[in-house]
């Protein structure tokens, strides 16, 4: 059951994340920068409230009231060009 | 066979209208969907349900959520990489492409010869004029 | 610049741009998907009064409105980032930069996972994938399939599949692991159906209906337990049986099941496979509120609305002035709810902008009240304490705003 996959975008499994808190006896934010759980490709969005739960039983942390791990912009891929203020020609 | 997958009737939602239809490639292969059809959608209907691979495990992925929010379903539209097939809708002749693994700096290649320091480089460069 | 920009084309949205237009307001309305009417699109179910609650049909009543209106709606916009700036805010988007005096934020849900071995595969979808596959683009989404995960929504979709000729296997549990953990749990999942019993669809459980609900409770109590599940339209839903893993090479081929005890623990010898081509997955849904974070917003962690929620009111203001959120960004409810409530941030932000009009003020009043009247009459409640979660966060944010 532990081979199963949370974060999907980077391929982290439940393993993988008891594995890193048990090593590193840290933070749900802590583990979450060490596995890369909910900082993939998607931005979390699939895995967040997983990845939420899992720590919530290794850590203990419950969750507070604000969002654990911090959103940052771009909170969709852009391409470099569109950041730079190019707009997309279609 | 092309129909076979479509709610072509519905009891409550009625029968499907007549649409146009639109042909595209998808990884050199040509398929036809209709117009309104997402890639996503015009791709299941033809009985493709992977459309990319874990760029580093090479697992193959399909559609999950088809509302644009895991980024499973991304493709390469016309040279434009990272395109979200569910959110994306076919046009004619439009180029599609699966997504591919990429190369890894941490995976060991066959060829283990490679020097990964300039330490090392240099060393090889010794050797080889040693062989010489 | 517009006077307000409005991230989301779902009912919340949509309603919204309407009220705003109705005062003249300048409304651009964006939203990511091909076309308009967000999650409503996809909806299909019958109410308690035999009629069809049909999601085309409301987002054509909502789209006919807002045209005639002249209201500016583009799809296919994606938003990364929204910033305050001078005396308004900027929204980035893939098709450029809008600027706006004010913004409403009405991004809806996203779906909370319940992992399950083999969930990555080629033919394992979330159950609103299935819903939009099937009611929007009218693709099937396989030739036989199972929905993992027992709850009103996928009870709802299940239905919408066998509707669309769609072949269903059944309904199950997820094994139990630290992330499905409540939805694992047979009694717990049973608990959660029957507390919302007395106000089941007709969509959900014919009988459930004539019933009252304690003795729909002593219905579903003992015929909920048995092994063969008990029945909806021809297809059992199981609270006793549970997959442990998706299999298949590089698609779903077959899923694992076991017999599972009152607590979810898994019954040996009791494995078999069944062979299926798709899997749905229901782990409920959360708000997604990425963009209210990045602008800025303080959030309440409240269980009954969903998880994590913008701080706001019930005017649908937030401690941010310029910045409104509707829908299901505030609370996991209905699309009625939604709707209601983007009346509500449409007539706020129109008060805004046309001074001294005290025929608004009332407007606004009444909107607020409908909000209330509609969810007490809802039919499908997603969390039975959603009163008590919306009380709740009323008060934080008188808290944080007096602060």
């Amino acid at each position: 059951m532990d081979h199963i996959t949370i974060c999907r975008c980077e391929e982290v499994t439940l393993e993988d994340i008891k594995n890193t808190a048990k090593k590193h006896q840290c933070t749900a934010r802590e583990i979450k920068l060490r596995t890369r759980a909910g900082m993939g490709y998607c931005g979390g969005r699939t895995c967040r409230p997983a990845v939420d739960a899992v720590m919530e039983q290794v850590t203990g942390e419950k969750p507070g009231h604000d969002i654990p791990l911090k959103v940052q912009p771009p909170v969709r891929p852009v391409s470099l060009s569109t950041l730079r203020g190019k707009q997309d020609e279609k | 066979m092309r129909n076979n997958r479509r709610i072509v009737d519905h009891p409550v939602l009625g029968k499907l209208s007549d649409r146009k239809e639109i042909t595209f490639t998808f990884d050199g292969q040509t398929y036809t969907g209709y117009e309104g059809d997402t890639i996503a959608s015009a791709l299941l209907a033809n009985g493709v349900r992977t459309l990319r691979v874990h760029e580093e495990s090479g697992k193959p992925r399909g559609i999950y959520c088809n509302i644009g929010h895991c980024f499973e379903c991304r493709v390469n539209v016309n040279d434009e990489p990272g395109v979200r097939a569910c959110l994306t809708e076919v046009k004619d002749n439009m180029v599609v492409k699966s997504g591919r693994v990429l190369p890894s700096p941490l995976v060991s290649t066959v060829n283990d010869t490679l020097p990964r320091t300039y330490a090392e480089f240099i060393e090889q460069q010794e050797d080889k004029k040693g062989e010489v | 610049m517009y006077d307000v920009i409005i991230i989301g084309a779902g009912p919340a949205g949509l309603s919204a741009a309407i009220a705003c237009r109705e005062w003249d307001v300048h409304v651009l309305v964006i939203d990511e998907f091909v076309k308009p009417g967000g999650r409503l699109l996809g909806q299909l179910h019958e109410e308690p009064t035999g009629e069809w609650w049909n999601g085309i049909e409301e987002t054509k009543r909502l789209m006919n409105k807002a045209e005639s209106l002249d209201t500016d709606i583009r799809c296919g916009v994606s938003v990364h980032h929204v910033e305050k700036a001078n005396d308004g805010f900027v929204v980035h988007t893939n098709k450029g930069n809008f600027e706006a005096g004010n913004v409403l934020i009405a991004t809806g849900a996203a779906e909370t996972a319940a992992p399950v071995p083999g969930w990555t595969l080629p033919g394992v979808m979330s159950i609103g994938a299935a819903q939009v596959m099937t009611n929007v683009h009218r693709v099937r989404v396989g030739e036989k399939g199972v929905v993992i995960g027992v709850n009103v929504l996928s009870a709802a979709i299940a239905r919408e599949l066998q509707l669309a000729g769609v072949n269903l296997h059944s309904m199950m549990l997820p094994a139990m692991n630290p992330v499905t953990k409540e939805h694992a749990h047979p009694k717990k999942v049973m608990d959660g159906l029957s507390r919302i019993a007395h106000l089941a669809p007709s969509a959900f459980l014919r009988f459930g209906s004539r019933f009252t609900k304690s003795d729909f409770v002593r219905k579903v109590a003992t015929q909920f337990y048995p092994k063969s599940g008990v029945k909806m339209w021809g297809m059992p839903i199981h609270l006793r049986k549970a997959v442990t893993q998706i299999n298949g090479k590089d698609r779903v081929e077959s899923v694992t099941v076991f017999d599972v005890t009152a607590d979810g623990k898994l019954i040996k010898g009791t494995e078999r496979r069944i062979e299926v081509d798709f899997v749905c997955i229901a782990g409920g849904l959360y708000p997604l509120a990425e963009l209210a974070s990045v602008v800025g917003l303080p959030f309440q962690y409240l269980e009954e609305l969903g998880g994590h929620v913008p701080v706001h009111n019930e005017k649908m203001e937030t401690p941010i002035d310029g910045v409104y959120v509707a829908g299901n960004i505030t609370g996991i409810e209905s699309a009625k709810v939604a709707r209601a409530q983007g009346t509500v941030a449409g007539l706020s932000i129109a008060k805004k902008h046309v001074a001294g009009k005290a025929d608004l003020d009332y407007r606004l009043l009444q909107a607020t009240e409908q909000v209330k009247t509609i969810r007490n009459e809802a039919t499908i409640q997603f969390h039975p304490h959603i009163s008590e979660g919306r009380e709740k966060m009323e008060q934080a944010y008188r808290r944080i705003v007096n602060a």
